[in-house]
């Protein structure tokens, strides 16, 4: 079992869930972060004095997927998520010692 | 968590302010028997208003009368001619009593529309609150937006007593000496100074705790008019001072604005006091003259909520090691637009309703020339920002229509609709170097841009009207100039532009004066009050934000992550 993390453009998050969905997985979890790579933050105005965007708004998607989904899940969300101008975001694949559904208790592939 | 419960470390101040309160009562309570030294003293107050309005208050479109009085002036070269049309009036009167009856009910109409006109925009002027809540409360960070709101709704709460026990009798306890508000029945029951009498008045000294004769009809209809204008003076601090004044402070700031130092400036302008009577006793144009308040309530709003906020200092980080400016962006641009769009309808009543009567056409015009500078000021602080930055910022061209209807308001009825376009750019202008100037220079934190917008245009809107006031409307204004004036018959307010200078000496004097009164008094109050016990809130409670060491609660309360305490509803499960 693998966990797959992206950090993806707000904007892209539909075209991952589709092309991901369409793999047949059964769980995507997603949040709301912040942050910052190698695009940066930016400069603004407000009332005549300067801020800086440090860290920009990206949705952070969490997946746990058998190790033969591994591959086709990535090349889905680069699919997905690519523009092909800074600020893309990652991709984190991490194991996954165990997975445990709550309501039945059961352990392990079967519970993804 | 700690922010969640429950912190008590504001006990000083509201025993203070208890106190204070208390006090009033008992001054109440006081008053309440010592009106009976005015019950006898004629004209009786009418508080029914069924006395008020008859055949003397029916006027032609020019403003002539109906009834011929008896000329008294038996000196005047004008006297014999007088006393020939008082003679054929009363012979006229004599052969057609059915005509003096409809006249009578003709009158009172016409004092009962003019009611209408004033009370309903008087509501339109009140819903102007919603509008100041609305763009200070988008113009701060979300931290603080129970504390905005809080502030915004207590303004109009604590201002308004104040103005009740003592502000409505300083500023109109003596209106109807010099300035009668004739289209509303004349308020004829306030007339005797506290301080000053004739031309030179200082202080009203009847209606406290509008008993007696502020129990009045007449009087209770402007009663409700400037209540409000008030008000709008006592929330244009908040934008200056928000984000780190107790809340104990800020109702002592309300008080002192509703009970002294509105209505003293507003008895010198409004109450017939000597500023406006500066024409007939020095023949300064015709007196001060500031036809809806920029100076009379917004710059003395604005110049106050400057002194407060240079005793307060800036919030922590406004300014970083190095002396710049930071931006603290505001949280909420809907709410920043929507109030500012609030403002300008309640505007709607501010200006126009300033004839105090719907009888008075100009109001026409008076809405026009009111639109036209606020579009104005609007356009010209944006255009001026995407010059300067690159970018128009929402903020300031909402600040930008602000300055120009705040600059309008003095000359809204005595100017032409051009005359309005141009001082609505030039405020749009001074606003954001006004903000600029602020920020940069003086260094004074004012997260809403309260002084600038109130303060700077108020006080370029009171010498706006001595520059471009046309002379088509407010003849015999002040009591100046009714037969003929510059040698004209039917000659209104004239500025300089169109003839008359010492009109513009007088604005420039008496803007300015107005100014460093409000600055000044507030600074000298505060300044004693802040040495006694710092009205500022504690370095931590404003790196919090004000909403729970405040008030207990959070404006936004999404933003906590809640913890359900034991006796609060657990979900239901799913069965």
């Amino acid at each position: 079992m693998k966990r797959i993390d992206a950090v993806i453009r707000p904007s892209q998050l539909d075209e991952v869930k589709q092309r991901v969905n369409a793999l047949g997985i059964t769980g995507l979890t997603v949040s709301e972060v912040r942050g910052f790579g190698r695009q940066k933050g930016h400069t603004e105005t407000y009332r005549g004095s300067e801020y800086t965007v440090d860290f920009l708004p990206k949705i952070f998607v969490t997946i746990a997927v058998a190790e033969d989904l591994v591959d086709p899940v990535v090349e889905a969300i680069i699919e997905g998520a690519r523009t092909g101008v800074i600020g893309d975001g990652k991709i984190f694949v991490s194991s996954l010692d165990d997975v445990i559904r709550i309501r039945t208790g059961e352990r392990g592939p079967g519970a993804i | 968590m700690r922010f969640l419960f429950f912190e008590r470390q504001c006990g000083r101040g509201s025993a203070a302010i208890s106190r204070a309160l208390l006090v009033l009562l008992l001054a109440q309570i006081l008053c309440g028997s010592m009106w009976a030294a005015f019950a006898d003293q004629a004209p009786q107050p009418d508080p029914a208003g069924t006395a008020t309005g008859d055949k003397t208050s029916v006027l032609d479109a020019a403003g002539n009368p109906f009834v011929v009085f008896e000329p008294t002036d038996r000196s005047s070269p004008d006297y014999a001619k007088n006393k020939k049309a008082f003679d054929e009036f009363q012979a006229q009167a004599a052969r057609e009593p059915l005509a003096l009856k409809l006249a009578d009910g003709v009158g009172h109409d016409r004092i009962g529309t003019n009611f209408s006109w004033t009370l309903l925009t008087g509501y339109l002027v009140l819903f102007m609150q919603a509008g100041f809540a609305l763009l200070t409360c988008g113009l701060v960070r979300k931290k603080n937006a129970a504390h905005l709101m809080m502030l915004n709704f207590a303004a109009y709460v604590f201002a308004f007593l104040a103005y009740y026990a003592v502000g409505y009798a300083f500023q109109f306890g003596a209106v109807a000496v010099n300035a009668s508000p004739t289209n509303l029945g004349g308020a004829p029951t306030l007339n005797h100074f506290l301080i000053g009498s004739g031309q030179w008045g200082f202080l009203g000294g009847k209606g406290f705790f509008l008993s007696g004769p502020a129990y009045d009809a007449s009087s209770n209809c402007l009663t409700l008019f400037e209540v409000v204008f008030m008000e709008t003076a006592g929330y244009i601090i908040v934008g200056a001072i928000c984000e780190r004044i107790t809340f104990w402070a800020f109702l002592i700031c309300e008080l002192f604005i509703g009970g002294m130092l509105y209505p003293i400036s507003g008895c010198w302008v409004w109450g017939g006091g000597w500023l406006s009577q500066l024409g007939s006793s020095k023949h300064l144009g015709h007196g001060y003259v500031d036809f809806a308040g920029s100076s009379v309530v917004h710059s003395v709003g604005g110049f106050c909520a400057m002194a407060l906020a240079l005793i307060l200092g800036p919030r922590l980080g406004k300014y970083g090691p190095d002396g710049k400016p930071r931006a603290f962006p505001a949280s909420n641009i809907v709410f920043v637009v929507s109030g500012t769009f609030v403002l300008l309808f309640g505007w709607m009543g501010f200006n126009p309703g300033s004839t105090l009567g719907a009888t008075d056409l100009r109001i026409s015009v008076i809405a026009v020339n009111t639109n036209l500078a606020a579009v104005a000021g609007s356009a010209a602080a944006m255009l001026l920002w995407y010059w300067l930055f690159g970018k128009p910022d929402i903020t300031m061209a909402c600040n930008g229509m602000l300055a120009g209807l705040v600059a309008i308001t003095a000359p809204c009825a005595f100017v032409s609709p051009t005359a309005s376009v141009i001082i609505g750019v030039v405020a749009g202008v001074l606003v954001c170097l006004g903000v600029l100037f602020n920020e940069r220079i003086l260094k004074i934190d004012d997260p809403c841009g309260a002084i600038s917008v109130h303060g700077y245009c108020g006080w370029f809107g009171a010498v706006a009207l001595g520059i471009f006031a046309d002379g088509t409307y407010g003849e015999g204004w002040n009591g100046v100039g009714a037969a003929a004036y510059l040698g004209k018959t039917g000659q209104g307010v004239t500025g300089l532009l169109h003839g008359d200078w010492s009109q513009f000496v007088v604005q420039l004097g008496g803007a300015t004066l107005l100014a460093i009164y409000a600055f000044g008094t507030t600074y000298v109050v505060f300044k004693a009050v802040n040495a006694w016990r710092s009205m500022r809130v504690s370095k931590d409670v404003e790196l919090q934000g004000l909403d729970v060491p405040e008030f207990g609660m959070l404006g936004y309360p999404e933003d906590a992550v809640q913890m359900l305490s034991a006796g609060s509803q657990s979900p239901q499960r799913a069965v």
